[in-house]
């Protein structure tokens, strides 16, 4: 007991050194942020007002947070420098961003959405500049920069040539940004260096098939072929993006917090947009930037697990793999260029006629989704050429892992529907630039058109994010119960059984949209059908957990809380199908409490529950079992009174969407209980990411078999070498046999000299 | 193997394949001029789509092979098979999906274009293939200069196909005032044909460069990048296929 409390009282110093480090930075940053704007009014109407509520503030201050905050973590180390030089470059982008916009659009516009977007761009390269030099991802970013400016000038003077205006608003005009920044993400890949073996391949040469990693933690930062480092490239990537979506969401929570509008009011300007504007800007894209880290995280999982599972030594296109991964920075970048582009108010749908009508930030947010929709596509690709080509002797089909089953599943939908949210975005952009009416009913288009197209990935999109997650929880559920899983057969098929369903349900999104009445009853029963493969694999689990061992360490923890959350979210489902039912919850926060528990249930538990499986798998080191356990318990309280207050609101008439609520509906205390949950769930958030990153190098060592897993990757020691298996394994027996005396899956082989 | 053939029968069938093509496409056009038949418009189209990726994509080489040594260059290259046809089952959602938006906002109605213009570019095309498949059919048995040849022609009349769609029909097309802009069925036609002939660009680059690489005899030994290129070539093709009966025969035109 004393050694708990002297644990937790160096703790407690430890965490409030690092609070009052970065309460000084944040500090420093607002006191100069209020001091530049204070500047700022005094050389624009020669009288300086001092504003202590100026954005400039808080950005700033957030901005000076970030390198306080890593330099009393981890000391003045490449991390810390990096943080220097972002903060020091968003300074000087804005600065330059600002210099240029006077000088071209003839007038001083400190507040112009283009140095935002500057400072944005400089902000990110620096960063990698510092902790990495002048490659790979560094690179990239300043490909991506510098060609998005001439991509945009190219169209900007053949515009001035042909007579059409030539900056507007934006600095650039649309056209030049829509193609500046189509141009800056091909250039990116170039940079980073990932299309390198292929241009060598189409002029004929030669190029080695492995490509030799650089040791430590700077091969994550620069192409890699290593399916395991691009699977926690992915990871981390995705880690980054929650962490950002979160954010956007924890602003516009705050102000949802009480009825009224409290500080996204019409007084307040940020990126060339008021406060409501700004709001719709962050609730839209905290649902893209949330959607795209799904599937970069879901990536993450199976790029890692699955070469491994099936005995492979790496997936069956190594550069198309990097490509898929690399190709979804870009598109984070351009998604969050829409931020600082002036915006846009759709929703994550972008449903026309609003999203033809929307600032240029809205070609942005398209335009990165499209990208980020290529990694989704060769992802899947790659995986299932690896599943079917790659497997280890005597791996049948019906000896496959689940969470195999699962990963083809889930890219059978990513591989084929992904292609109709790109092609409904890419209908919309041409709309806008080019007039063409597709979903223009002056023209003879159709916008319920454009609701069809979305929707026909959107509604799959949601089995592509779970599906891997259900996946991770039959896998796992086994090793901790130490009992055969129940039902192998029927669960494996049950995600076959949903991909499948899930292609034929899109039109419960439009039972409200004025679509054909008689689509509405079809679609109705389809959607409930799903709750029958579901089904099957709720069975399993609980026939699973049956009688077992139960061990509770923390991956077991977040298995038993995806069950639990996903069966909340399964049961607010069906009412939401029927279509008497959906007519009144349509668009209210119902919806949106039930959205969140199937992805916390369905991605976000087996996402943790998958990292603290296989982290020691990766590092040779475990994370903290109690900050681990912390976490778990901080967030799944937090997160179930989050939801149900989401219901309770949405069956009392809360509107999706909206910054704003009368008072008279009596939810004003509920939406405040909400946003202090809110605030919980991120607090463990941030508990597990300081307990990620700390463990890489503190963690307790660990490199045998730390779950008693019968798995093969978990029958050699951690970390896994670069290509995996020294020697290839045959598989011999059934792989969920746990508790059954003398049985075996399988069996390495006599070394036989080299392999591949 | 089953399929293997000598040089002689694989080129005669290539021949065979392209009469029944032809007579198909004479017969669609002479049955939209007719009696303007959706559903034999549909079947024809079916048909001519199952002989090319039959025979000129030999579709069944997929499942050929799932045994044998992971490392040797047959197994790698079944590999990069089931690969470049699972990017063309995804690509295939995209025409798809502009199929759709075309019947949803047009339904059995047409854009008004030049007749033979149609029939002129859809013939290039479908000839373009039947060069491919000999390019390929004789790069299989060690026929260098037969295969670049072919390949030429091909990349040649490719080039035709889009001089004569982005050059000459969108002019004339554009001339009688069907613009991007000016209505539902301007946007489907040039959306359509428009994202066709990126595809056929891409196309153009990859027989470029099978072209230039071939000529250094690179796909002497090692010959599956010519395969790739000359299915991917085939699948533009047949989304050519599809595509011709839906912009330029199905239902009556608007004017």
């Amino acid at each position: 007991m004393k050694g708990f409390f002297q644990n937790l009282l160096q703790w407690l110093v430890a965490t409030l050194r690092v609070v009052a480090i970065t309460t000084v930075g944040t500090g420093v940053g607002y006191l100069l942020g209020i001091g530049l704007s204070f500047l700022l009014t005094l050389l624009t109407t020669g009288t300086g007002v001092l504003d202590f509520t100026s954005p400039a503030g808080v950005v700033l201050g957030s901005f000076f947070a970030i390198p306080a905050f890593s330099w009393s973590v981890s000391g003045y180390g490449p991390v810390t420098k990096g943080f220097l030089l972002l903060t020091v470059s968003g300074l000087v982008g804005y600065l330059v961003g600002v210099g240029l916009d006077s000088i071209i659009m003839k007038s001083f516009r400190p507040t112009a959405p283009v140095p935002s977007a500057f400072s944005l761009l400089f902000a990110f390269t620096a960063f990698f500049f510092g902790v990495y030099g002048y490659r790979g991802i560094t690179r990239g970013l300043v490909y991506q920069v510098v060609w998005t400016l001439i991509g945009g000038f190219i169209v900007t003077g053949i515009r001035a040539l042909m007579g059409l205006s030539a900056f507007g608003g934006f600095f650039f005009t649309e056209p030049a940004w829509v193609f500046g920044a189509l141009v800056g993400a091909v250039a990116f890949l170039f940079g980073v260096g990932v299309m390198d073996d292929w241009v060598k391949w189409a002029r004929g040469m030669d190029t080695p098939e492995f490509h030799e990693d650089e040791p430590g933690w700077e091969k994550y930062l620069g192409v890699s072929l290593d399916h395991k480092v691009i699977g926690v490239q992915y990871t981390v990537t995705a880690l980054f993006l929650i962490a950002v979506g979160g954010t956007f969401a924890l602003i516009f929570r705050t102000e949802l917090a009480a009825s009224g509008l409290q500080f996204l009011n019409v007084g307040m300007n940020l990126f060339g947009q008021n406060g409501p504007q700004l709001y719709n800007t962050l609730m839209s894209l905290h649902g893209m930037i949330m959607i795209v880290s799904i599937l970069l995280g879901i990536a993450g999982i199976i790029n890692y697990a699955v070469p491994m599972l099936v005995g492979a030594h790496d997936m069956a296109f190594p550069r198309l793999n990097a490509f898929a991964y690399w190709v979804s920075v870009p598109a984070a970048v351009l998604l969050l260029m829409s931020l600082v582009l002036g915006g846009f108010d759709t929703g994550w749908t972008g449903y026309p006629p609003l999203s033809v009508k929307a600032p240029v930030g809205q070609q942005m947010f398209f335009l990165g989704v499209f990208i980020a929709g290529w990694s989704s596509i060769l992802g899947a690709l790659n995986v299932i050429a690896t599943v079917v080509r790659m497997r280890a002797k005597g791996m049948t089909a019906m000896r496959l892992p689940i969470l195999v089953w699962a990963s083809v599943a889930t890219s059978i939908i990513a591989l084929t529907a992904t292609q109709l949210i790109g092609l409904s975005f890419q209908l919309v952009m041409f709309q806008r630039l080019f007039g063409m009416g597709f979903f223009d009913p002056a023209k003879g288009g159709n916008p319920v058109l454009f609701q069809h197209l979305f929707w026909f990935y959107s509604h799959p999109a949601v089995y592509v994010f779970v599906l891997p997650g259900l996946g991770v929880i039959s896998e796992l559920l086994p090793v901790f119960v130490r009992k055969p899983l129940f039902g192998y057969r029927w669960v494996a098929m049950s995600s076959l059984g949903i991909a499948l369903v899930g292609f034929l349900v899109w039109a419960h999104h439009m039972f409200t949209s004025g679509m054909n009445e008689y689509l509405r009853v079809p679609f109705m029963y389809s959607t409930l059908l799903v709750a029958v493969p579901t089904g099957v694999k709720f069975f399993s689990w609980v026939a699973t957990i049956w009688n077992g061992k139960i061990e509770t360490p923390t991956p077991m923890l977040f298995v038993l809380g995806g069950i639990v959350v996903f069966l909340m979210g399964g049961l607010s489902g069906p009412p939401n199908a029927t279509v008497s039912v959906d007519l009144h919850l349509h668009d209210t926060y119902f919806i949106v409490g039930h959205f969140h528990d199937t992805i916390f249930g369905g991605f976000v538990f087996p996402f943790f529950a998958a990292i603290y499986y296989w982290f020691p798998k990766a590092t040779g080191r475990r994370m903290s079992e109690f900050w681990g356990k912390v976490h778990f318990w901080l967030m799944t309280p937090a997160f179930f009174v989050l939801t149900f207050g989401m219901m309770r609101v949405g069956l009392l008439g809360m509107r999706r969407r909206i910054a704003d609520y009368d008072p008279a509906q009596g939810f004003d205390t509920t939406h405040l209980i909400l946003t202090i949950a809110a605030f919980a769930i991120a607090l463990s958030v941030l508990i597990f990411l300081i307990n990620f990153f700390h463990s890489i190098k503190h963690g307790e060592k660990a490199e045998g078999n730390v779950w008693n897993s019968r798995s093969p990757e978990w029958q050699v020691p951690s970390p896994m070498p670069a290509h995996n298996y020294e020697t290839p394994f045959e598989v011999v027996g059934e792989p969920y046999d746990y508790g059954l005396p003398g049985s075996k899956y399988i069996e390495f082989m006599p070394a036989q000299g080299g392999k591949h | 193997m089953a399929h293997k053939q000598d040089k002689a029968s694989m080129l005669n069938q290539g021949v065979f394949i392209f009469v029944y093509l032809a007579v198909l496409t004479v017969l669609e056009f002479l049955v939209a001029a007719s009696f303007n038949s959706t559903a034999v418009l549909i079947a024809v189209a079916l048909v001519k789509g199952a002989l090319v990726v039959y025979y000129y994509m030999h579709v069944y080489k997929l499942s050929a092979d799932h045994e044998g040594d992971h490392n040797s260059y047959e197994y790698k290259s079944g590999t990069n098979r089931l690969g470049l046809w699972l990017f063309l089952i995804s690509d295939a959602f995209v025409f798809g999906g502009l199929l759709v938006m075309r019947m949803n906002l047009l339904g059995l109605t047409r854009p008004n274009l030049n007749q033979l213009l149609g029939l002129g570019v859809t013939s290039i095309l479908l000839i373009s293939s039947f060069f491919m498949n000999r390019g390929e059919t004789m790069i299989a048995h060690g026929d260098r200069k037969g295969f670049l040849n072919n390949t030429l022609v091909t990349f040649l009349l490719g080039l035709g196909f889009l001089i004569g769609v982005v050059f000459v029909e969108w002019r004339l097309a554009a001339h009688e005032g069907l613009t991007p802009s000016s209505g539902a069925a301007g946007a489907a036609f040039y959306m359509m044909t428009g994202m066709h002939a990126f595809h056929v660009l891409t196309g153009l680059v990859f027989l470029a460069i099978v072209w230039i690489n071939g000529r250094r005899g690179l796909y002497d030994e090692k010959h599956y990048p010519v395969e790739a290129a000359a299915v991917y070539w085939h699948f533009v093709d047949v989304v050519w296929i599809v595509f011709y009966p839906a912009l330029y025969l199905v239902g009556t035109a608007i004017v």
